[in-house]
C-alpha cells in the first residue's frame, strides 16, 4: 500500500509539472499575448512585452520557471501584479466550499436514485426519475444555472451573487449538483442494473432475502465500480471550478480566474491554474481509488501505478 | 435624483477660464470597447462641450426626468450629508497605481477618481475646466506659459500638506520611463512632454512645448499622488510597480473625496469618506456627501443589470444600458424603483475600417478592397435603418462619419452622408470592374471570381451582431462576405501582424475635441488603424488640418478646419460608420446628485456630489 | 430483456435512425432561409397555427400576422383581420418566434441540426471508441501499461482544451468552410473527451477480468482479443451508453463554447450551441424563452440517444426482483 502511494505520489507531481509546462507551451503557440491587448503603438507593446520578459526565448523562460517551481513559485500574475500561488489558493479555497457542497448534494440526490431506478423497470416513479435525469443531463450549466438565478431573483427568496452567507450556497450548489446528480443517477442505475442480473441476485431472491436486502447489502458494492471511476473526474472538475456556474453567480473561484487568464493570456495564472486542477485531479483519483479498492475486494493489488 | 444645474452645485464660480480660449479634447487611443469585456480599459482624457449648448442639454434632461417620474415617494429635499452607495464594476484593479502600465483599466480609473484629484478638472457636463486643485491660472500671451496658483489649506488623506512639489513630482512619474505610464502619451505636445517646475509651494509653471489650443486640458488626466509616500519608489525605479493590487488599504494618500479603505480579492472594494477633503458645496458643507462607497466586482453585464433591478446595487460603473434591457427597466422605472435617463447620441460608434495599408497582402489578390469607390458602394449598400431596428431596436441614429451628432461642438452637418441607396451602389461597383458576368447574383471580377472579403471582429458581442447584418445586407447587393470572429487578444494580434482584410470594431471617445485625439487623425497615430504605413495623399492633407486645427486660436476656426477633415475623411471612406447608439444610463432612486453624461465614467465622473436618499 | 414492456425490441434503433433522416433532411424542411433576417420582427413570438379564423371558417393551417408595436419593449399586435400561411414571402410566419436579428428560429434549429447533431454524434462516436479501446488496454494488461495511459488521459483531461484550441486557431486560416471547421471540432472534441470513456471501462475491465466467464473462457483457449471483444467489452455496454447520454449533450455545447475562440461556424450558419450561447441571458430565459428552443431539440436527441443505447445492453433487463 505505502509502495502504491508513493508511486502515485510522484506520479501525481510528475502530473502537475507537466500540465503546466504543457499550458505554457500552449500559450506560445497561441496567437498574440498578453502585452498585445495594449493597442498602443507597436514601439510601446515592444517596450510592454520586455517588461514582462515575453521577448525573452522559451527556453530561457521555461527554464527560470521551472526553477521557480520548485519552490513552489509559480510567478507572478500580469493582470494581478501579485504571486499565483496567492491568487490560486485564494480562489482555490473558494471553490473548494462549493465544490465539496455540490459533490455531498449531487451524491445524496444521484445515487438513491440511480439505486432506485435501477432496481426497479417499472413504475411511474421510475419513468419520472429517469425523465428528469435525461432534462437535468440535455440542458447546458450555463442555462441550468441562469434559470436557477432568474428564478432566484425573481421570487426574492435566495441571493443572486457573491459569497457572504449560507443562502448565498444555494443557486451554485444546485447549478453545479444536479447535472452531475443525473449522471450519477444514469451511471449508477445502470450499473445495478447489472449487478442485480447475476445469478448471485437472483439466487439470494430464491433463498429468501428482501429486496432492500439485497440491493443495499450486496449489490451495490459491487456497482460502484464504474462511479467510482467518474468519480475522481468529476471531482476534479468540480474543485477546478466551473467557469460558467461561477460567472452567472459571481462566485470569486478558480474557474473564473481561469477562464479570465485563458482569454487575456496571463500565462503564469494559467499554468498555476491547470497545475491547481492537476492536483486536484490527482487526489480525486487516488482518492476514489483507494475507496474502490476498499468497497470491492476483487481489486485488492489490481490498481497498477 | 438627477439634478438640475451643475454650477449649483459646485458651489464656485465656473468660470476661471482664460478669456476667449476653450480647452478642446482630444479621443483616446484604441481602447477595448465591445460589448463591455470586463477589461475596458479607459481612456485618460475628457471631452467638452460649450457650457452653453450642454447646460440646455442637461436642463431639458431634468425636464425629461421631472416629467417621467412619478410620484411615488416624497421628493428628495436635497443632499443630506451621511449613507452609502453600492456600485457595481465588472472587472477588478491590477493595480493602485494609474501610472503604472495595469492602470489604464476601468476599475483603476474608477479608484483614481474616487481617491485622487487633478489640477483641473474637466466638469463632463458643462463642458469646461473647472479649477481643482488649481485654483486659478494665467497664460503668457504666446499661449505657451500657464502659471497655476494651487490652493491653500490642502492637505493629502493622511494630513500632510500639499505643495507643488507633489505636482513636480507626479508630472515626474508620469513621464518616467522606469515607470512605463501609458497615460504618458496622452499628455504628450507633438511627441515632447510638458515641463513642469514649482516656483514656490503654491505656484507651478507649466510650458508647453508647442502651441496648442487646448491649453490646460491635458493636466486633466494627471492625478497628483503624495510625494511623500511615493519619491522613493521612483528614486529607485520601481514606480510601476508601486501601489499594488497588494497595498494595503488605507495606506495610500491621497487628495480625493474618498479614501480606500478595503479591499476583498473577488469580491468587492470600499472607500470611505476623506476627512481631509478641500471641497465644499455652495452652503460650505464639506463634502462628499457620502460615507461610503461600496463596489462590488460583478463578472458581466446582465448580473449587474439583475443586481440593479433586484435592489441590491444601486448603479453601475460603466452606466449606459443595453437597448434590449431598456424595457425591463421602464417598468421598474415606472413603479419608482430605478432611475432611467436618456443622455444622447453616444460619440464612439463602433466602425468597420479596412487594410489600406500599401502593400497589404489582401489588396494583392483583391485590388478592389483598396479602391475608394468599393467602401463608398459598401456605405450606400448597407441599410442602416436594418441595423436600428434589429439590435439598438430603434434606439440608435444613423452616421456616416466618426464624429456624431453627439459631439456638439466638433459635428459638421456639411461632412458626407451615406443614405441608403442600392442603385447607386451598383453604379459604383460597376464602374470599378464589379458586375455580376455569370447571373448567379453575386459580383464577380474582371477575372470572374465572386467578390468576396472578410470581416474580422470579436466574438459573441454587438460587433459580431452588427457585422452579421451588414453581411445580410451586402448579400443583398451581390458581394460576399466571411465573419471570423475571434476574441479579443487574437483579434490584436492579426491586427498588429496586419493580416485581415477587414475588421470592425470600435475605440472609446474619451474627449469631444479631436485635437486631444491627434492619434486617430494623424497618419502616424497609433490608433490610426487603416494604415500603418505610408500614407495617402489624402492622408496628409487631414494631417496638415490636423496640425493648424490644434494651433489655431479661435473656436470658429477650429471648427471649420476640423469641418473640412470629416468632408475629406468621408470622401475617402478609410473606415465606414453605421450607427450610433443613443446612450441611456439606469440607476436605483437612491442615487441623488447625479449628473449623466456622455463620457466614462458616466455617473461616477462626480462621486463628491452624490448623496444617498431614503435609507 | 428489453427497456421497457411490449415494445419490440428494434424500436430504439429506429428512433435513431429516424433521428438522423431527420436531421440530414432537415434544411429542406425550413420553411425559410436560415440567414434571412427580417429586419421589422426582432423577437417576435412563436406564432400558433389556428384551424378556425374568429368568424368560424375552416381553413388550411394559417397564422394571424404581427406587427411591431413598440421597439424597445418588444411588444407585438396580431392583426386579426388577414391570414398568412408560410407561401406569402412578405410577412413571416415564426412557428417558433424570431431572434434578435429577425431570423425565424424553427429553421435554424432544422438547418442547425445537420451540423449540430453531426459533430455531437460523431465526436461521441470516437470518443466512446478511444476511450473504450484505451480503457481495454488498461483495464487488461494492468501494469506500467495501465499506469501510463491513465496518467496521459490525466494530462488530457487537465489540461486547458481552450488553449489548446487556441493554439490550433492561430495555425489554421482565418476563414475557414463549414466542412473544415466541422472536421476540426469532431477531432478536436475526440481527442478532449475520451479520458471519462476510459477510466469508465478500465474500471469495468479490472473487475470483469477476474470474473469466473472470464477466467473460464481463457481456460478453454480463448486469446485476448475473443475475451475482449466477446465477453469484457459487452459488459461495458452499459457505461458507454451513459457516457453517450452525457456526451453529446455536452458536445453540442463544446462546440458553442469553442466558437468563443475562434473555432466554430461563422455566422450567418446556424449551431444549435452558438443559438443557446446567444440565447444565455436572464433576461432571454425571462422575455424571450423561445429562444431556448435548441435545449429542446437537445434533449430530443438525448433521449433517443439513451434509448437507443440502453435498449441493446444484454445486461438490462426485468429486475424488479420484489
Amino acid at each position: 500500500m505505502f509502495l502504491f502511494l508513493a508511486r502515485r505520489l510522484l506520479g501525481a507531481m510528475l502530473l502537475v509539472f507537466a500540465v503546466a509546462s504543457g499550458a505554457l507551451l500552449l500559450a506560445q503557440l497561441a496567437p498574440g499575448d498578453y502585452a498585445s491587448q495594449f493597442g498602443h503603438s507597436p514601439a510601446e507593446i515592444a517596450a510592454e512585452r520586455h517588461r514582462l520578459g515575453l521577448d525573452r526565448p522559451l527556453v530561457e523562460r521555461y527554464t527560470g520557471w521551472l526553477e521557480r517551481t520548485l519552490t513552489l513559485d509559480f510567478g507572478q500574475s500580469f493582470q494581478y501584479r501579485r504571486p499565483v500561488m496567492d491568487l490560486v489558493r485564494e480562489r482555490a479555497a473558494n471553490t473548494a466550499l462549493l465544490a465539496v457542497c455540490a459533490l455531498v448534494v449531487a451524491t445524496l440526490i444521484g445515487i438513491p436514485s440511480g439505486v432506485f431506478t435501477g432496481s426497479r423497470q417499472r413504475g411511474a416513479a421510475v419513468r419520472a426519475v429517469r425523465g428528469a435525469s435525461l432534462v437535468l443531463l440535455s440542458v447546458p450549466p450555463l442555462i441550468s444555472s441562469l434559470v436557477l438565478l432568474t428564478i432566484a431573483a425573481r421570487t426574492g427568496w435566495l441571493p443572486i451573487s457573491g459569497m457572504e452567507g449560507p443562502r448565498h450556497f444555494v443557486v451554485p450548489t444546485l447549478a453545479l449538483a444536479l447535472p452531475i446528480a443525473a449522471m450519477l443517477e444514469r451511471l449508477q442505475a445502470q450499473s445495478i442494473g447489472d449487478v442485480l442480473s447475476k445469478p448471485f441476485a437472483i439466487a439470494a431472491r430464491a433463498r429468501g432475502l428482501s429486496h432492500a436486502r439485497i440491493v443495499w447489502r450486496h449489490a451495490w458494492r459491487q456497482s460502484l465500480g464504474p462511479i467510482l471511476a467518474v468519480y475522481g473526474v468529476v471531482v476534479a472538475s468540480l474543485f477546478s471550478g466551473s467557469f460558467a456556474v461561477e460567472m452567472v453567480a459571481s462566485w470569486p473561484g478558480l474557474g473564473q480566474l481561469m477562464f479570465n487568464a485563458l482569454t487575456v493570456r496571463d500565462t503564469y495564472l494559467v499554468a498555476g491554474c491547470a497545475a491547481a486542477g492537476a492536483t486536484f485531479l490527482a487526489i480525486g483519483v487516488l482518492a476514489v481509488d483507494v475507496a474502490h479498492a476498499l468497497a470491492d475486494p476483487r481489486l485488492e493489488g489490481t490498481h497498477g501505478a | 435624483m438627477i439634478g438640475p444645474d451643475v454650477s449649483q452645485r459646485i458651489g464656485f464660480p465656473a468660470t476661471a477660464l482664460v478669456e476667449g480660449r476653450r480647452y478642446p479634447l482630444k479621443i483616446k487611443q484604441i481602447r477595448d470597447f465591445g460589448d463591455w469585456p470586463s477589461n475596458w480599459p479607459v481612456s485618460s482624457r475628457v471631452g467638452r462641450q460649450t457650457r452653453q449648448r450642454l447646460a440646455i442639454c442637461t436642463l431639458l434632461l431634468a425636464a425629461a426626468c421631472g416629467g417621467e417620474a412619478p410620484p411615488a415617494r416624497p421628493a428628495p429635499t436635497g443632499p443630506v450629508r451621511g449613507g452609502s452607495l453600492t456600485a457595481t464594476v465588472r472587472s477588478e484593479p491590477s493595480t493602485f497605481n494609474r501610472f503604472s502600465p495595469g492602470g489604464n483599466s476601468t476599475p483603476v480609473d474608477l479608484v483614481t477618481r474616487l481617491t485622487h484629484a487633478t489640477l483641473v478638472r474637466l466638469n463632463r457636463a458643462s463642458g469646461e475646466y473647472e479649477p481643482w486643485l488649481a485654483e486659478k491660472w494665467t497664460a503668457s500671451p504666446d499661449g505657451r506659459v500657464y502659471t497655476l496658483t494651487l490652493r491653500d489649506g490642502v492637505t493629502f488623506s493622511d494630513g500632510v500638506p500639499f505643495t507643488s512639489a507633489d505636482v513636480v513630482f507626479s508630472f515626474q512619474a508620469l513621464y518616467d520611463p522606469a515607470a512605463g505610464s501609458p497615460l504618458k502619451s496622452g499628455v504628450l505636445i507633438q511627441g515632447k512632454p510638458l515641463q513642469v517646475t514649482a516656483t514656490d509651494p503654491r505656484t507651478v509653471v507649466v510650458t508647453l512645448p508647442a502651441p496648442f489650443a487646448p491649453g490646460v486640458a491635458l493636466l486633466d488626466n494627471v492625478p497628483i499622488y503624495p510625494k511623500h509616500q511615493l519619491q522613493a519608489a521612483l528614486d529607485a525605479h520601481t514606480f510601476g510597480t508601486a501601489w499594488g493590487a497588494a497595498t494595503p488599504p488605507g495606506s495610500m494618500a491621497g487628495l480625493g473625496p474618498f479614501v480606500l479603505s478595503e479591499y476583498v480579492a473577488g469580491q468587492r472594494m470600499t472607500v470611505t469618506r476623506n476627512p481631509h477633503y478641500w471641497q465644499k458645496d455652495a452652503a460650505g458643507v464639506q463634502l462628499p456627501y457620502l460615507d461610503r462607497i461600496v463596489t462590488e466586482f460583478v463578472a458581466t453585464q446582465d448580473a449587474e443589470i439583475l443586481r440593479l433591478q433586484a435592489g441590491t446595487t444601486d448603479l453601475m460603473t460603466l452606466a449606459e444600458v443595453r437597448p434590449e434591457d431598456v424595457a425591463s427597466l421602464r417598468r421598474l422605472r415606472d413603479q419608482g424603483s430605478l432611475q432611467l435617463a436618456e443622455v444622447g447620441v453616444g460619440v464612439d460608434p463602433n466602425t468597420l475600417w479596412f487594410n489600406l495599408t500599401p502593400g497589404a497582402a489582401a489588396q494583392k489578390a483583391k485590388p478592389y478592397l483598396a479602391q475608394t469607390a468599393f467602401r463608398q458602394a459598401i456605405a450606400y449598400a448597407v441599410d442602416r435603418e436594418a441595423i436600428v431596428n434589429t439590435l439598438y431596436l430603434g434606439a440608435a441614429l444613423p452616421i456616416s462619419g466618426p464624429v456624431t451628432p453627439g459631439n456638439r461642438t466638433w459635428y459638421s452637418d456639411t461632412a458626407p452622408k451615406y443614405a441608403h441607396d442600392p442603385a447607386r451602389a451598383k453604379a459604383l461597383l460597376a464602374g470599378i470592374g464589379l458586375t455580376d458576368r455569370n447571373g448567379d447574383g453575386m459580383l464577380d471580377d474582371g477575372a470572374g471570381r465572386p467578390v468576396r472579403f472578410s470581416i474580422l471582429t470579436q466574438g459573441g458581442t454587438i460587433r459580431e451582431r452588427t457585422a452579421t447584418v451588414i453581411q445580410e445586407q451586402l448579400r443583398l447587393a451581390g458581394i460576399a462576405v466571411d465573419i471570423a470572429s475571434v476574441d479579443a487578444q487574437s483579434l490584436f494580434a492579426r491586427f498588429g501582424k496586419g493580416d485581415y482584410e477587414s475588421i470592425y470594431y470600435g475605440f472609446q471617445a474619451s474627449a469631444f475635441d479631436p485635437a486631444i485625439n491627434l492619434d486617430f487623425w494623424l497618419s502616424g497615430g497609433s490608433v490610426h488603424v487603416w494604415n500603418v504605413g505610408t500614407p495617402a495623399a489624402w492622408e496628409k492633407t487631414i494631417d496638415e488640418l490636423m496640425q493648424r486645427q490644434a494651433a489655431a486660436t479661435t473656436l470658429a476656426e477650429r471648427q471649420r478646419l476640423f469641418a473640412e477633415v470629416q468632408k475629406v475623411f468621408g470622401d475617402n471612406l478609410p473606415a465606414i460608420y453605421f450607427v450610433a447608439p443613443k446612450v441611456s444610463v439606469a440607476m436605483s432612486r437612491r442615487v441623488g446628485g447625479a449628473v449623466p453624461v456622455l463620457l466614462e465614467p458616466k455617473i461616477l465622473w462626480n462621486p463628491a456630489m452624490l448623496y444617498a436618499t431614503g435609507r | 430483456m428489453r427497456n421497457g414492456r411490449g415494445l419490440p425490441a428494434a424500436m430504439p434503433a429506429i428512433a435513431l435512425a429516424l433521428l438522423i433522416v431527420v436531421a440530414a433532411l432537415a434544411p429542406t424542411l425550413a420553411p425559410y432561409v436560415p440567414a434571412r433576417q427580417f429586419a421589422n420582427y426582432p423577437f417576435a413570438p412563436p406564432m400558433r397555427p389556428h384551424l378556425v379564423d374568429d368568424g368560424g371558417t375552416w381553413h388550411a393551417p394559417f397564422a394571424y400576422p404581427v406587427r411591431i408595436v413598440d421597439p424597445i419593449e418588444r411588444r407585438y399586435a396580431e392583426d386579426r383581420t388577414r391570414r398568412i400561411t408560410f407561401a406569402d414571402d412578405g410577412e413571416p410566419w415564426f412557428l417558433l418566434g424570431s431572434d434578435a436579428l429577425g431570423r425565424d428560429v424553427l429553421s435554424r434549429v432544422l438547418a442547425g441540426a445537420r451540423l449540430s447533431l453531426g459533430i455531437a454524434l460523431l465526436a461521441t462516436l470516437c470518443t466512446l471508441i478511444i476511450g473504450a479501446a484505451i480503457g481495454a488496454a488498461a483495464g487488461y494488461l494492468g501494469g506500467w501499461v495501465d499506469a501510463w495511459l491513465m496518467r496521459s488521459a490525466d494530462l488530457v483531461l487537465v489540461l486547458p482544451t481552450i488553449y489548446v484550441v487556441l493554439a490550433l486557431r492561430g495555425a489554421l486560416p482565418v476563414v475557414m468552410v463549414p466542412a473544415q471547421v466541422f472536421a476540426a471540432l469532431v477531432v478536436v472534441l475526440s481527442l478532449v473527451g475520451w479520458p471519462a470513456a476510459a477510466r469508465g471501462v478500465r474500471g469495468i475491465f479490472l473487475v470483469e477480468r477476474r470474473s469466473e466467464y472470464a477466467e473460464a473462457a481463457r481456460a478453454l483457449g480463448a486469446g485476448p482479443w475473443r475475451v475482449i471483444g466477446r465477453h469484457l467489452l459487452p459488459a461495458s455496454r452499459g457505461f458507454l451508453a451513459v457516457q453517450a447520454t452525457v456526451l453529446v449533450p455536452a458536445f453540442v455545447m463544446a462546440e458553442a463554447t469553442l466558437s468563443y475562440v475562434g473555432l466554430g461556424f461563422a455566422s450567418p450558419t446556424a449551431s444549435w450551441g452558438a443559438m443557446l450561447l446567444d440565447a444565455s441571458k436572464v433576461r432571454i430565459v425571462a422575455e424571450a424563452p423561445w429562444l431556448l428552443a435548441p435545449a429542446a431539440a437537445i434533449f430530443v436527441t438525448v433521449f433517443v440517444v439513451h434509448a437507443g443505447s440502453a435498449g441493446r445492453d444484454p445486461h438490462s433487463g426485468d429486475h424488479n426482483l420484489g
